[in-house]
């Protein structure tokens, strides 16, 4: 409970911000294709049609003004090399995504992630909204009435695994008319992957058992989102060979469990690679006299590993290349 | 009540055993097997080995620091609670006392997540300076707000519960706007016993053991206050100083609880009476009675919500003990409560309004007035101000310059102002109905019960088209109203029963609301938000719905107005005129309780415009119905217009609900009128 003042403090700059944003919007007319950095010989021109929640959605031409109102899609696009012309709580994407996928000044908060400001979508005049299902499906109507909107659903079917991961990505770049720089993107991904996996032969720590929590405290008590094979995060860590040992008996459709220390005595063999937010220190003082928690093999034999709080874990090809990075230096110290 | 103590001594003792003995016996039991239930599966054996032969082994350290320590934490808070509601009870004379019914708890909580945001470091260090400050503010509110002294037991709960509704939505503000900050706080503010290690216990314990033994020292000087009102006030100082020490006692208690656990309902209201059905009465006898009472139900209602606990997400204790207190609410009301003509419910209608009335035609000018200009003024601000100029042409053409903008915040608009109005006159007929000018339409359980309906379809059918959404809600508000009234029916739908099952049934329904937010598990945040009402994003659809409502309800209370206006009367002076009291009670619920719902499933739960929208025309005008009801309409589509409009407006692009603007906005007035109908009544 010691992040409150800091709390506050990016609050009030948030507020103002977002004051200056609004004043913006009032006096300027948007303006023209501030935005893309990236060539435009390799776009195709013509119309594309994607596949997404809705259906089947054809836009005239690539998308260059979009407006993104839900992390995942926004670190997509970012991926693609395209910075997005408005994004939903452009404050808390700092806290919790990667920097290597970080937004620039220009991108125009338009509000939270669950009630997106309509007005002020609308008054940036975006050419696509990419849309999630969770939060926004009540709005899709008049979003759609803005501007063509995609609506993703992450968490159907099987959960917002790696393939789905995928999936939403190149969707994306279709829409945007950047299919090579996804295949681009894609296939560095999976040099990346082949580099980690050889570093970690190196170190001798091939066929790594592992499980993976984000971590927070809940009233004063660990609250542990243990990722089972079904999240993104899981999945990009079989790509580089590691072993999830967190098999639960369900599967969560967003992709982790959500338990507290004791569920922990399970796993107590494997190695626990975990992900805190820096004022939140749940695994530290918190944990030093406790009993339980020292009494953990995985603790006992120092095999625990913390990665960086801006470790996002429902991202995209940046945010896994970022976790694959952060393991495999945490694990071959 | 009399004195019964001297009554044949083997009877008593045999009752002292069953209290005692039961009680001890059910806590041992329920201690044994709360230490078995757990996320680890460890054997009866090798519990039972723990507890006898602690060896360093990770399964004894789960039971001895993880378990162990939620296990005692129960014992202390639901033994803390229990006392502090016997304390209550007596000290208030009236037996729906308790730190949840008086408000102390959700004071204490808002106090406590308020310090979190703003005081940090002094939060970590003593949490319980704040809950205690927050309690004591919050039973004060609620003791005066219910009239003080001479408050019927009904009033006293109710204002009760406004005071933890109040509180209830500044903590929602500040889990909204904070929701980073207080995620980590409790299970969306109910309680929850979970423990990481010995700390909480160890900061409780020397609390809760010395203020309870401090109240068993001074239990003699509480009798007295069972005496009669006359013989008690002879004793002259000595009573004031026995409620004030009764006071703070059941205060501390209840704040050191809140401060570590969170808010837990009903334990302080189940457990005295459990025992007082054995007919104990002197308090040296009652304190340890429902010490050990309060403690079991307490364990057991987290045993069983560590059974129902899944993989996604723990069950909040204080869910589960609202299921579990609440039908003992239902049938204290059932059983205890004499049927009939409300006798004894002497509430009166007037909020001492009586010192300047206006003629109705002028103030029904101006109010018209001020509601056009805010409809106007609000299609001018929001994520983008359009400036006046630009207005009119945009609002009547539609390829004017904002016009795009202007279709999104017309609908908005009307289904604010219609929404408003719709709950204002709910308001209106609800507070005829039950006689009683602290009730609206969430008092008989259709807030909660269309909450519940719309969270159902949110979070159990997620695929189902968001049209449903409304039907739900409407569906859940009718059952909930449907059971307190059909329960309520043999009682002559007295006003009172009305108010408790009421009260019964929003618990039970807020308990399944919680239910499902934490099996919805943490993304089902717009569904928050909706529960604590939202005109975020409405369109052209919901103004349909609250259109329809309105065009067919209102003038059906309009054509009904002459029969409802009799209800004033008390039911035996109602009846000599000629009116089947019952029935027309039944038919005054039913079309406010269908307004309501018709609101709630456009806006989600919006408090207190019902509550707010008619004092505020009673105070400017006359009694007479049919322009109560056009006043207070339009004072209801005045107060969500504004709201909606400034929620958009001050924190663009962020919203705030509009419901949490209206509490915010009508809390102050509300205090104001409830103090000042209580200090003219003093006066006179």
């Amino acid at each position: 409970m010691k992040k409150g003042l800091h709390a506050l403090f990016i609050m009030m700059a948030f507020v103002l911000v977002l004051a200056g944003c609004g004043k913006n919007a009032t006096t300027t007319e948007p303006s023209k294709n501030t935005n893309l950095g990236s060539a435009p010989a390799e776009e195709s021109a013509g119309p594309v049609t994607v596949q997404h929640k809705r259906g089947e959605l054809t836009l005239d031409k690539p998308a260059k003004r979009v407006v993104t109102l839900e992390w995942t899609y926004t670190e997509d696009v970012v991926a693609l090399g395209v910075q997005p012309i408005g994004n939903a709580d452009n404050t808390y994407y700092k806290v919790y995504v990667t920097n290597e996928a970080a937004l620039d000044d220009s991108v125009t908060d338009v509000g939270s992630r669950s009630e997106p400001n309509i007005e002020a979508i609308a008054a940036l005049k975006p050419d696509l909204i990419i849309a999630n299902a969770d939060n926004n499906s009540n709005v899709y109507d008049q979003l759609k009435a803005i501007a063509p909107t995609l609506e993703f659903d992450p968490y159907d079917g099987d959960g917002y695994n790696y393939d789905k991961m995928t999936t939403i990505f190149n969707t994306i770049a279709t829409a945007l008319g950047k299919e090579d720089k996804a295949k681009e993107v894609l296939s560095n991904l999976d040099q990346h992957y082949a580099e980690a996996k050889e570093k970690l032969a190196a170190a001798g720590k091939e066929n790594f058992h592992f499980v993976l929590t984000q971590a927070f405290t809940y009233q004063n008590a660990a609250s542990l989102r243990m990722f089972s094979d079904n999240s993104v995060v899981a999945g990009t860590l079989n790509k580089i060979g590691l072993v999830n040992d967190w098999q639960p008996d369900k599967l969560e459709n967003y992709g982790f469990s959500t338990v507290g220390i004791e569920s922990l005595s399970k796993v107590q063999d494997s190695n626990f690679i975990y992900i805190t937010q820096p004022d939140d220190d749940v695994f530290g003082t918190a944990m030093k006299e406790n009993s339980v928690w020292k009494g953990l093999n995985f603790v006992k034999e120092k095999r625990t590993y913390q990665l960086g709080s801006t470790t996002w874990t429902f991202g995209g090809p940046i945010s896994s290349k970022v976790l694959v990075d952060g393991v495999v230096e945490a694990i071959s110290k | 009540m009399s004195l019964t103590q001297q009554e044949t001594k083997p009877a008593m003792n045999w009752r002292m055993i069953s209290i005692y003995g039961g009680g001890l016996t059910a806590l041992i039991v329920l201690f044994f097997v709360s230490l078995c239930y757990g996320e680890a599966a460890i054997s009866l054996h090798d519990v039972w080995g723990a507890l006898t032969n602690r060896q360093g082994t990770l399964e004894h350290n789960m039971v001895w620091d993880l378990r162990m320590p939620r296990t005692v934490i129960g014992i202390l808070a639901g033994g803390a609670l229990a006392v502090a509601g016997a304390l209550l009870q007596t000290i208030t004379r009236n037996p729906l006392a308790a730190s949840d019914t008086l408000g102390i708890n959700a004071g204490a909580y808002f106090v406590v997540v308020l310090g979190a945001i703003l005081f940090p470091s002094i939060l970590s260090q003593s949490p319980f300076l704040f809950a205690a400050m927050g309690g004591l503010v919050a039973a004060f509110a609620a003791y005066f707000m219910g009239g003080g002294r001479t408050s019927t037991p009904v009033r006293l709960a109710l204002s009760g519960m406004i005071v933890s509704m109040v509180l209830g939505s500044f903590t929602s503000a500040l889990h909204i706007f904070f929701s980073m900050e207080t995620q980590g706080l409790f299970l969306w503010g109910s309680g929850t016993l979970v423990q990481n290690d010995w700390t909480g216990v160890s900061y409780v314990w020397p609390w809760v053991t010395g203020v309870t033994l401090l109240a068993l020292i001074l239990s003699k000087q509480w009798d007295m206050l069972e005496l009669d009102e006359s013989t008690a006030s002879s004793l002259g100082q000595k009573v004031g100083l026995a409620r004030t020490s009764g006071l703070i006692i059941a205060v501390i208690l209840a704040a050191v609880i809140v401060s570590v656990i969170g808010p837990i309902g009903f334990v302080g209201l189940v457990a005295p009476h459990l025992v007082r059905l054995s007919g104990v009465r002197s308090n040296r006898l009652l304190i340890p009675g429902v010490f050990i009472w309060g403690a079991a139900l307490l364990v057991g209602a987290d045993v069983l919500a560590k059974m129902i606990h899944n993989s996604s997400m723990e069950l909040p204790t204080g869910a589960v003990m609202a299921i579990i207190g609440a039908p003992w609410l239902i049938w204290l009301v059932l059983t205890r409560m004499k049927a009939g003509n409300g006798a004894g419910m002497t509430t009166s209608m007037s909020t001492g309004g009586r010192v300047r009335r206006f003629a109705f035609t002028p103030i029904a000018i101006l109010f018209s007035a001020i509601t056009i200009l805010l409809l106007l003024l609000s299609t001018m601000f929001g994520g983008m101000r359009i400036p006046l100029a630009d207005l009119l042409p945009s609002l009547f053409q539609s390829d004017g310059l904002f016009s795009g903008i202007v279709q999104l915040r017309i609908p908005r608009t009307l289904v604010a102002a219609g929404a408003g109005a719709a709950l204002a006159i709910s308001g209106v007929l609800i507070q005829m109905a039950v006689r009683n000018p602290l009730a609206d339409a969430s008092i008989v359980g259709v807030s909660s019960g269309a909450g519940l309906g719309a969270m159902m379809v949110f979070i159990l059918w997620p695929g189902l088209p968001m049209y449903v959404l409304p039907v739900a809600a409407i569906a859940g508000a009718a059952i909930a109203a449907a059971v307190v009234f059909s329960l309520s029916w043999k009682k002559g739908l007295n006003p009172s029963a009305v108010v408790l099952l009421g009260i019964a049934m929003s618990a039970i329904a807020g308990a399944g609301i919680q239910i499902l937010i934490v099996r919805g598990a943490v993304y089902g945040s717009s569904g928050y938000i909706w529960l604590t009402g939202s005109t975020y994003a409405r369109t052209w659809d919901q103004v349909k719905v609250i259109g329809i409502f309105l065009l067919i309800l209102v003038p059906v209370a309009w054509w009904l107005a002459r029969k409802f206006e009799l209800l004033v009367f008390d039911d035996n002076s109602a009846s000599g005129l000629g009116v089947n009291v019952r029935r027309t009670r039944l038919m005054a619920m039913t079309v406010g309780v269908l307004l309501a719902a018709g609101a709630v499933a456009c806006v989600g739960t919006v408090g207190f415009i019902g509550l707010i929208a008619p004092h505020m025309v009673r105070l400017l005008t006359g009694h007479k119905l049919r322009q109560s009801m056009f006043l207070s309409a339009l004072a209801g589509a005045m107060m969500l217009v504004l709201a909606d409009t400034v929620g958009r407006t001050v924190m663009a692009p962020t919203e705030i609900p509009s419901g949490i603007l209206i509490a915010i906005i009508g809390t102050p007035y509300f205090l104001y009128l409830m103090y000042r109908s209580n200090w003219r009544k003093a006066m006179k």
